[in-house]
């Protein structure tokens, strides 16, 4: 997602003499929403530079030859392109020019924003045409290409005796790999998307195929867990084709529980009350009135709204709904009729998820279930100073942390993402445990331990792309 | 380099007397790991450690990696010492740092629900602690008695409570690791934020202690379940106790743990304890929840017992069976060492990777009994293991047994686990073209492999001369795969049990 290209940009840019003297933030914005007030005007033109190639991806194999032709290994004459083509594509890439170009991939869909600092040069990778799923007969698991989408894995997987148990906390129609080289929010309750990938099927710098993890099997005492340590950050490395998924067995009955709350302390008793239960189920997700407005716009919208999905056996199903009863005490209302945003077919999903991503998105906040009421209280009072209405959508997790992704009313502005998300980090910082985890929150946090992982994550990223093919760090 | 001398007075400076041990006694306690070794080994590595240190905090364990630098002696850090492919044990000599004396809660947050514990404490002390405090594990590794908490984040272990409580990987919050300049590091942010704000922790999951020198880990803590409970039923053979595991996980039940153990294994159990049960091929489930759900997961899974023709084992066999459950090596008193194999395979090929290691067992006429448990709904742990006497010249290739199962594994789509110093030929079996990538990690952490070289990615000989100061990693393949066929050649199988009960009588 370009994250280490953007911070690797702005830790060299505060060491040039020029511009050590705008402090760091300043520096930030004013990359972010492209000031040329503050910054030199070759400088803003470069950074609304996009990649001037996009290759619809059919197949790996072009993916291969493509990153052979990148890191030189094979002369652009190889793509078999025809003569028009070919001069076409060897004037856009630049080649024979001395600065690097790689290949970026494009997500499907961007919940928040695109990186600070694009790809100068190179190649843009479209992998929607790449979406092909292959669900295992004899075990609980699948191969999606990137560019298949979760709501086709979802609806895919019943009819094979498998069950997803992610979901996209803000329902959108992602692609898997949105998860790799975007910012879709898929988790579980039980766990973040990276515990439910058992491995990816990757192309590295040097066009071989490379398999990080397993597909059958976890990835456990195999040396260090690069595949893990770089999931939400792989597409910097390698370029992911495909994700092999660990589902879960379809079980014999399910139900979606939702219970709707009149205020924010009760929720946060409830579901902190929720995760320190031994309950399992499959997701719990949580909107305010605004949110539960745009996906069910047809229902009177209560203050807050929690869904969870439960499966078991038949006869298992009635206690573990009496348990779950029991945790969210402090409830208005109970129902097991309401939809949920996922078991809808999936014209309706793409539907809602068309009026879902019209609001502005600044990212994921994690916040202790506990302090969830508040931290509503507080967005809500942001939306207002801002003049944009407010909302959340969220999803908790076993360990009592809430995934929240507020959003707000207000046209997509570069300067309007940038002041809001200042002010919900603002928000974060002031309760104990939590945190924004969005690109520009990476840019802007300084704590030391912080800086030298990074610094060993853009090591670790030159070292294995020493090509410089996939996402090139670019410096000022 | 520095002279030992030299050394030992510098580490005495650092530590005091009575926390460095140089005795060729103490010295010889961490010349192995778990699994015996033949003394031919010495001839290849100086598996005696020159010097043994025990600190007590992260800045003693500070001083002692940046002390590597003056007298250019190797680091091995060690926890328990429960490992069994050599991870933990010196290949060149130098300093062997035992975390054990690191043995304290550093804190509990009871609203946060995590616990900081310093890394040489033990699985079960902690448990215990936990549960003191009204909570339990996620995750509780097989051998909880002697496992740390260190060494088994090092070694990516699994065990109790994975098919509920996840990966042991995510059951950490972050680490406090000393890096091999001297630094100390914080894996990943204070707050959850799942793989965001640079989370390296995955990183030192299996690390086999190569990228640094654990000191604390922060862990997560579930809920302390409001009842649970274990069942156990004997099946007419292990095959049918392992296809009532994978139908446990295609009934989308979780319980909180599931494992079979073959009837050799109670063989060997009754010719220690008179009072374990009837051999048999014996699977154990144990179920958490709300007394309903308890009652309800008991009854589904008696349903799937019977369909395998499992007969149900009274509470009084069963409850004293799960309350041992930590003990599952003590058939290690029949002879004088043991060799385990720790492998993961698919859960929908458990009947045949029991089989296969029943199979592979008896080619190589060895004594040993298997056991597997469920990992998540995609694998399972099969780990078999086998006796061996190293003091008989035949003992030591008991060890080609490891090599054979790794290869079926392997065969089965799964892996072996753990690479340590024995099994490096396995790397690149299990990760094919991304080796480069996984090699690159050490690299960027260690680039002059100070702490636990010459392992997890190469084998080190005790030599540091051109040509002989490593052994290339298919060539210890070929040496256990000579162990196995020398095995196979021998004439007569061990008769571990049967010399104990002789010895007994007499």
């Amino acid at each position: 997602m370009g994250l280490l290209r953007d911070w690797n940009y702005i830790e060299k840019a505060v060491q040039i003499p020029a511009l050590s003297e705008v402090i760091r933030e300043a520096l930030i914005r004013a990359l972010f929403v492209r000031d040329d007030r503050v910054l030199p005007r070759d400088l803003i033109g470069d950074l609304n530079r996009v990649p001037p190639v996009t290759v619809k991806v059919k197949d790996d194999g072009e993916v291969r030859k493509l990153v052979r032709v990148l890191n030189g290994q094979e002369s652009t004459v190889s793509l078999g392109l025809s003569a028009e083509d070919y001069h076409y594509f060897r004037t856009q890439l630049g080649v024979g020019r001395t600065r690097e170009f790689g290949a970026v991939m494009r997500p499907r869909i961007l919940l928040t924003y695109d990186w600070i600092v694009p790809e100068q040069r190179g190649v843009q990778l479209d992998f929607n045409g790449y979406a092909g799923i292959e669900f295992a007969d004899d075990a609980h698991r699948a191969i999606a290409q990137v560019g298949a989408t979760w709501k086709q894995l979802y609806d895919g997987a019943p009819a094979k005796g498998h069950a997803v148990p992610f979901v996209p906390t803000v329902p959108l129609d992602f692609a898997i790999g949105d998860a790799l080289y975007g910012d879709a929010p898929f988790a579980s309750y039980r766990g973040e998307f990276a515990s439910h990938v058992n491995a990816l099927r990757t192309i590295s710098p040097f066009g071989h195929r490379a398999r990080l993890g397993f597909e059958e099997v976890a990835n456990n005492g195999t040396a260090y867990d690069l595949l893990h340590a770089t999931v939400p950050l792989a597409a910097e490395f390698f370029i992911p084709v495909a994700v092999a998924l660990r589902l879960e067995a379809k079980p014999a009955a399910g139900k979606t529980l939702t219970y709707a709350f009149d205020d924010g302390p009760k929720l946060a008793v409830a579901l902190d009350k929720l995760s320190r239960t031994t309950q399992m189920p499959a997701w719990a997700h949580v909107t305010d009135a605004v949110a539960a407005k745009i996906l069910r716009p047809a229902v009177a919208a209560e203050a807050f709204t929690v869904q969870v999905s439960v499966g078991g056996t038949t006869s298992g199903l009635a206690p573990k709904e009496k348990a779950i009863d029991t945790a969210m005490a402090g409830f208005k209302s109970k129902s097991a009729e309401v939809s949920n945003p996922f078991d809808v077919p999936a014209d309706a999903f793409r539907k809602t998820a068309d009026t879902v991503v019209r609001s502005l998105f600044v990212g994921e906040v994690r916040v202790p279930a506990k302090a969830v009421g508040d931290f509503i209280t507080k967005i809500r009072a942001l939306g207002d100073q801002s003049a944009a209405k407010a909302g959340v959508y969220a999803s908790l997790r076993a360990t009592g942390t809430v995934s929240t992704f507020p959003f707000f009313a207000a046209p997509k502005d570069r300067s309007k993402v940038y002041d809001l998300s200042k002010g919900v980090r603002a928000i974060a910082s002031r309760i104990p445990g939590a945190a924004l985890t969005s690109r520009l929150a990476h840019l802007w946090e300084e704590e030391p331990n912080f800086m030298r992982r990074m610094a060993f994550l853009r090591s670790l990223k030159v070292t294995i792309d020493t090509a410089h093919v996939v996402q090139p760090l670019v410096s000022p | 380099m520095a002279s030992l001398d030299y050394a030992y007075r510098r580490l005495v400076n650092t530590l005091g007397p009575e926390r460095v041990a140089r005795s060729e006694f103490e010295r010889m306690v961490y010349s192995h790991d778990f699994a015996s070794l033949p003394k031919i080994a010495l001839l290849q590595w100086k598996l005696y450690p020159d010097f043994v240190a025990l600190p007590q905090t992260t800045e003693e364990v500070a001083a002692l990696v940046k002390l590597s630098d003056e007298s250019l002696l190797q680091i091995t850090p060690r926890g328990g010492g429960t490992g069994w492919y050599g991870g933990s044990v010196p290949n060149r000599g130098g300093v062997m740092i035992d975390m054990r004396k690191m043995n304290h809660v550093v804190a509990f947050d009871p609203d946060g629900r995590k616990v900081t514990v310093e890394a040489g404490v033990t699985w079960k002390d902690l448990e215990d602690f936990v549960e003191s405090k009204g909570f339990a594990l996620p995750v509780v590794p097989v051998n909880a008695i002697g496992s740390t908490v260190g060494g088994a984040i090092n070694s990516g272990s699994s065990g109790f409570g994975a098919p509920r409580g996840g990966s042991l990987r995510d059951a950490i919050a972050f680490l406090k690791v000393v890096l091999p300049d001297g630094t100390i590091l914080k894996t990943a942010s204070e707050a959850d934020a799942d793989g965001h704000l640079a989370n390296l922790t995955p990183l030192f999951f299996g690390a086999e202690g190569t990228l640094g020198v654990i000191t604390e880990a922060t862990l997560r803590v579930v809920a302390k379940p409001e009842a649970s409970k274990a069942v156990a039923y004997a099946f007419p053979s292990l095959a049918a106790a392992a296809r009532f595991v994978t139908d446990i996980v295609d009934s989308a039940i979780v319980p909180y743990h599931a494992a079979v153990a073959s009837r050799d294994h109670f063989i060997f159990e009754r010719a220690l304890r008179p009072d374990s049960p009837d051999p048999a091929d014996i699977a154990i489930v144990a179920v958490q929840g709300s007394k309903e759900e308890v009652a309800d997961q008991e009854r589904s899974v008696d349903v799937l017992a019977a369909k395998e023709s499992g007969a149900k084992l009274a509470p009084a066999v069963t409850d004293p069976l799960w309350r041992e459950r930590y003990d599952n090596y003590s058939a290690r008193r029949l002879s004088r060492g043991l060799v385990t194999s720790y492998n993961l395979v698919p859960v929908g090929r458990l009947p045949e990777a029991v089989e296969t290691a029943i199979e592979i067992r008896d080619k190589l006429k060895l004594n040993g009994a298997v056991q597997a448990f469920l990992v998540d709904s995609t694998t399972a742990a099969l780990v078999p293991y086998v006796l061996m006497d190293d003091t008989r010249p035949s003992g030591g290739t008991a060890l080609g047994f490891v090599k054979r199962m790794g290869d079926a594994a392997f065969k089965m789509d799964g892996h072996s686990m753990g690479l340590g110093l024995f099994l490096v030929f396995n790397l690149r079996k299990m990760h094919g073209r991304a080796t480069s990538f996984i090699s690159s990690v050490k690299v960027v952490f260690d680039p002059r492999k100070k702490i636990n070289g010459g392992k997890t990615l190469e084998v080190w000989t005790k030599y540091p001369w051109p040509g002989l100061r490593a052994i290339p990693p298919p060539g210890m393949a070929v040496g256990l795969e000579i162990a196995a066929v020398l095995r196979r050649a021998k004439p007569t199988r061990d008769r571990f049990v049967r010399a104990y009960e002789h010895g007994k009588e007499e």
